[in-house]
């Protein structure tokens, strides 16, 4: 065992240590502040009005999975400010417990602000006790008085600072009140300047208390300098395995208060381990509720703390109106009308809107700038394969993604934010919640499916509002079964062609429209199938826990909305998009430019393929459209129109490798037809283009989601697998029968 | 080219043939790998915990009993104790096979693998109640102890498994086993159940069925030989004595007693104030942890507030938030209704 060092010097290196282990640099700041809460707090607005930085906040509960961060100065300290995930509680039963309550144990911030509704303030308050109990330093922030005061609650701030010992500011975070005063006394918590003396748990009921206090006196006796060792024990006693591992490791030691300090001591592995032992002993003598028991002491103590706090005799407001929309939102004859009316129109919206702008950035990077680049290449001398390949292959794909994927993506999200913000999206999840749980899935997957016609990938990322983690998984799996933007243009092009050509001219429009609709209402159903099938086989075993919180109704911020949601997620997405589609450009390019003995690799794959396609009622041409493009779903109709050219050798081609599509629906149809198409190859595209595996971006996002190469592969092959069944067993019944 | 009827009918008969193989359960190559499971070493791991059982519970333990519980020929049990006895596992003495010390050592640990494992399906996965029993079988076998000191680490070294069964610890210490069987509870008294036996599974899912579990509280009626009369929840029913052989209960001090009508959070009406009482012991794990965190503890009162469009989930104000709760869930939470009074000033 090592001598000790300087009391200081260990304490801090070992500090470091662990920040290191929570994926912070311990350099950058000169105080650490960790921002808590219950989700839907208001947890992201205070972090943002403390920043400045404009993190998205969601009406949504459990938003923060990854933790944010950011920094501001005060009084020439650079403060370090970390956004943890939201939590009812810190029983580290859930992953964002487990990781709200390592960095407020284990990464000792100097100090950590507490956000409360003060709306809530029984519920939130069980929170901060059991902050209260790991840390010394704590501020509580109350916020939303404003929206307090409209149900008629106020809270006496000082009153509640002195029930709670540590430093209660309120204020409202939306509108900056009460911001000033949070930082000025987490500054004075945070270099020691005020010494809360924080309210501590204590009287459980007599068996509990026992094993509690005589397991507390071990811990004391091993652990000198630690703050808390009652809640040590507690945790002991509930056989947490993180504090268990400190205790084994002997870091709890060095959890002590460093501004205050006895040296601690080295503790030796075998008072550690008569710790550990002791605890065991114990375990068994605890009534088998014992958690229930203390989750029941600490929301007694914060209903008492509450009520003393609270001033009464208030009025509230006449009308109420969470509750007046609530009825109305969910009733039995209006909820479901009024939700197919508002989720349509967001689909219509998106669907115009993006009409325009689609073909206005056509124009600019396709008709204009790709000749205009190519000439460029040329004039400075480029050899022809290296100008093809940059600007035919790899600057044609991603213009073509950026061109159909930009605009519907940057009017969805928005909307779709906005509606998130206001607190609709949850109550759609409630309403559907039903028909969701036959199908063994969560009622928030509603929305996740939502989000993922708009696109695949940020449907995924959208799963992490459901918590319970087979749900979650059902989600992430089947999303894949919403049509999503970059779908939609192939389905309504062959639609129109092919199957609005059947019905007399002037129903055309509404026909095609309808098969439209038809397929995407079929990923629908596909979807509640593939939920039902996995819940009963492969998912039973994962674990499940539901619940729903409706947060109350809050104005949205438009502007604010407009900014972030195009920040968070369409330039995200569309910038993983692009990613991927550079080499799906590339590839494309060479194989179509890389001749073998005559043909090109295109050709050759498209004739090695093409029995395949004939099977299943595609062809050759399509097959390889599909791998090749794989990383985008937009380039699929480009692709194909440049290999039929290729293949059938038609003219009308802008030439090997070059995507590019016709202007007339008319000039398509010729050369797909010349290429050997029939209204069973376009009802067949139609159906793989639903029910194929997702793009190499949700793929990848879905493998970052899950951390699991099983369930990526799960959710790559399963759609795959049903569409080259459905699309088989349609092209042989229909040659049976027709 | 193949014609159509010939493409479709190939179809059909790689589906078939897939599902005949693969089908869970049923299937040709789980069944195969159920087979090949039964080797030696399984067969000697059962022999040795069906001893142990014997002891523990007092019964005698017999070559018949042996091939009863394993389901092979006398012939093949004499062999494997025999060969138990050679491996000093085991020692035949008048009153039949009994372990030496190292045989009991084995023993709890395949104890404390298969009720670790029980306790592991119950708090971390969404595998039914009724099929726990069968999925640790397997494990006790496949675990070795180093995996289960992992596992017993991960859970919080769990003391109880799921039906109130002690989990021996690392070095094979097991608390006593307390409790009576509810044939003995006397009548007239009150008894809390704190074991529930998951063997055979037909009689364990037969309890289920009848709603009992863990921490529930029984009036005992009256008692004879053909039944235990018992009184929860305002019902009254018999329970018959192999299935009451399966429950082992503790008798509560005079004047407890059940309660006499069980309304969950579920049966309350739009609008009505209601306060939490229990939440059910079938409710295990993460789940449980999950309704305790958001304020669903004893004294809690709740408000029925909205119901969703499609009529379940159910919004509750609960400690000031809006929670939805499925019917499943709300079925867990015993809860008392408040007096008339109470129901017109939260309306």
């Amino acid at each position: 065992m090592a001598l000790p060092a300087p009391v200081c010097g260990t304490v801090s290196a070992h500090r470091a240590e662990s920040l290191i282990r929570l994926g912070l640099n311990p350099d950058k700041w000169d105080l650490l502040i960790a921002l808590a809460g219950n989700p839907n707090v208001g947890k992201s607005t205070v972090f943002n009005a403390l920043t400045g930085l404009r993190q998205h906040t969601g009406n949504w509960p459990g938003k923060t999975i990854v933790r944010a961060e950011g920094a501001f100065f005060h009084r020439d300290k650079r403060m370090k400010i970390v956004d943890l995930p939201g939590t009812y509680s810190l029983q580290a039963s859930s992953s964002d417990e487990e990781v709200a309550r390592d960095f407020i144990l284990f990464g000792r911030p100097d100090v950590t602000i507490a956000v409360v509704d003060a709306t809530r303030l029984e519920r939130n308050l069980n929170l901060v006790l059991q902050i209260l109990d790991i840390s010394d330093r704590v501020v509580v922030y109350l916020n939303l008085i404003d929206e307090a005061r409209r149900h008629g609650i106020a809270i006496d701030a000082a009153r509640l600072e002195s029930l709670l010992g540590v430093p209660v500011v309120s204020g409202v975070a939306r509108s900056k009140i009460g911001v000033d005063d949070l930082i000025e006394a987490a500054h004075g918590v945070a270099v020691g300047d005020t010494h809360p003396t924080p309210y501590r748990i204590t009287r459980f009921p007599t068996a509990v208390e026992q094993a509690v206090t005589s397991l507390a006196s071990v811990v004391t006796e091993t652990f000198p300098s630690l703050p808390s060792a009652r809640w040590v024990s507690q945790r002991l006693l509930n056989a947490d395995d993180a504090v268990v591992e400190a205790v084994r490791s002997g870091e709890l030691g060095q959890l002590g208060d460093d501004t205050v300090g006895p040296t601690p001591t080295e503790v030796t592995s075998t008072a550690r381990t008569a710790v550990l032992n002791a605890a065991q002993r114990l375990r068994w003598e605890l009534p088998t509720d014992f958690h229930d028991t203390m989750t029941e002491r600490t929301y007694g103590v914060a209903q008492g703390i509450a009520e003393q706090a609270q001033l009464r005799g208030l009025k509230r407001a006449g009308f109420d109106f969470d509750r007046t929309v609530d009825h109305v939102l969910t009733s039995r004859w209006f909820g479901f009308p009024l939700m197919l009316l508002i989720l349509a129109s967001v689909f219509w919206v998106t669907i115009e809107g993006a009409n325009v702008p689609s073909a206005m950035l056509a124009t600019l990077l396709i008709d204009t700038a790709h000749p205009v680049l190519k000439g460029f290449g040329e004039t400075v001398g480029l050899p022809w394969w290296v100008n093809g390949f940059l600007f035919d292959g790899i600057y044609l794909a991603t213009a073509w993604v950026v061109s159909v994927m930009l605009p519907p993506m940057a009017i969805f999200f928005p909307i779709f934010t906005l509606l998130e913000d206001f607190g609709y999206l949850p109550r759609v999840a409630f309403n559907l919640d039903g028909l969701f749980r036959r199908a063994g899935a969560h009622g928030k997957q509603a929305l996740t499916m939502c989000m993922g016609f708009g696109c695949n990938a940020a449907g995924v990322v959208a799963t992490r509002v459901i918590d319970s983690p087979r749900e979650r998984l059902i989600a992430i799996i089947t999303n894949n079964f919403s049509l999503c933007n970059g779908r939609w243009p192939t389905q309504i092009l062959i639609a129109s062609i092919f199957i609005g050509a059947l019905a007399p001219a002037h129903l055309a429009g509404v026909v095609s429209a309808a098969a439209v609709v038809g397929i995407a209402v079929l990923g629908i159903a596909m979807m509640f199938l593939a939920s039902w099938l996995l819940s009963r086989t492969v998912l039973r075993g994962e674990a499940t826990s539901f619940s729903l919180e409706l947060p109350p109704y809050r104005p949205p911020r438009v502007l604010q909305t407009l900014y972030t949601s195009l920040i968070d997620r369409t330039l995200i997405v569309l910038w993983r998009a692009v990613i991927f589609a550079v080499p799906a450009g590339a590839v494309i390019w060479f194989i179509s430019n890389v001749t073998i003995g005559g043909p090109s690799l295109a050709e050759h794959s498209v004739d090695w393929l093409n029995p395949i396609g004939l099977l299943i009622g595609l062809n050759g041409v399509i097959l390889v459209a599909y791998i090749v493009a794989i990383p985008a779903n937009e380039i699929v109709i480009p692709t194909v129109l440049m290999l039929t050219a290729l293949t059938a050798d038609v003219t009308g081609g802008a030439g090997a490798g070059v995507m590019f599509e016709f202007d007339s629906a008319n000039a398509t149809a010729q050369l797909l037809r010349s290429g050997g198409w029939t209204l069973l190859t376009a009802v067949n595209l139609m159906l793989f283009s639903l029910l194929h595996n997702p793009c190499s971006t949700t793929i990848y996002t879905i493998f970052k989601e899950t951390r699991s190469v099983r369930w990526t592969m799960l959710a790559s092959l399963l759609p795959l697998a049903i569409g080259v069944t459905v699309c088989f067993v349609v092209t042989q019944m229909w040659q049976l029968l027709v | 080219m193949v014609g159509p009827e010939f493409a479709l009918l190939f179809f059909a008969i790689l589906l078939a043939t897939l599902a005949i193989l693969l089908w869970p359960r049923g299937g040709l190559v789980p069944r195969l790998q159920r087979l090949t499971r039964l080797d030696e070493r399984v067969r000697l791991e059962d022999a040795i915990k069906h001893i142990y059982t014997c002891q523990s519970t007092g019964h005698t333990c017999s070559l018949d009993s042996l091939a009863g519980c394993l389901q092979v020929s006398r012939a093949r049990a004499a062999t494997l104790l025999s060969r138990l006895t050679v491996m000093r596992l085991v020692h035949t003495g008048d009153r039949g096979p009994t372990l030496t010390d190292e045989g009991r050592q084995s023993a709890l640990r395949l104890v404390r693998t298969h009720r670790m494992w029980e306790r592991y399906l119950a708090d971390r996965t969404g595998v039914p109640p009724g099929e726990w029993h069968d999925e640790a079988e397997r494990m006790e076998h496949a675990l070795s102890a180093a995996e289960v000191n992992a596992l017993d680490a991960s859970l919080g070294h769990p003391p109880w498994d799921p039906h109130g069964d002690p989990i021996p610890t690392s070095e094979g210490e097991v608390p006593p086993e307390f409790g009576i069987s509810l044939v003995m509870a006397d009548a007239g008294r009150t008894v809390e159940i704190v074991h529930l036996e998951d063997e055979p599974r037909e009689v364990y899912d037969a309890l289920l069925n009848d709603g009992l579990a863990l921490g529930d509280r029984l009036d005992i009626v009256a008692r004879s030989d053909r039944a235990v009369r018992v009184r929860s929840g305002g019902r009254e029913w018999e329970i018959d004595p192999v299935a009451a052989g399966n429950i082992t209960v503790r008798h509560l001090p005079v004047g407890e007693h059940a309660d006499t009508t069980r309304t969950t959070l579920c049966d309350a009406q739009p609008g009505e104030t209601v306060r939490i009482l229990t939440i059910s012991q079938v409710c295990q794990g993460a789940q449980r942890r999950r309704l305790l965190d958001l304020g669903i503890v004893r004294g809690t009162e709740v408000t029925r507030e909205l119901t969703s469009a499609s009529g379940d989930p159910i919004a509750y104000r609960i400690r000031g938030a809006l929670i939805a709760l499925r019917r499943t869930q709300s079925g867990w939470i015993t809860v008392e209704r408040l007096g008339e009074s109470r129901r017109a000033e939260s309306a």
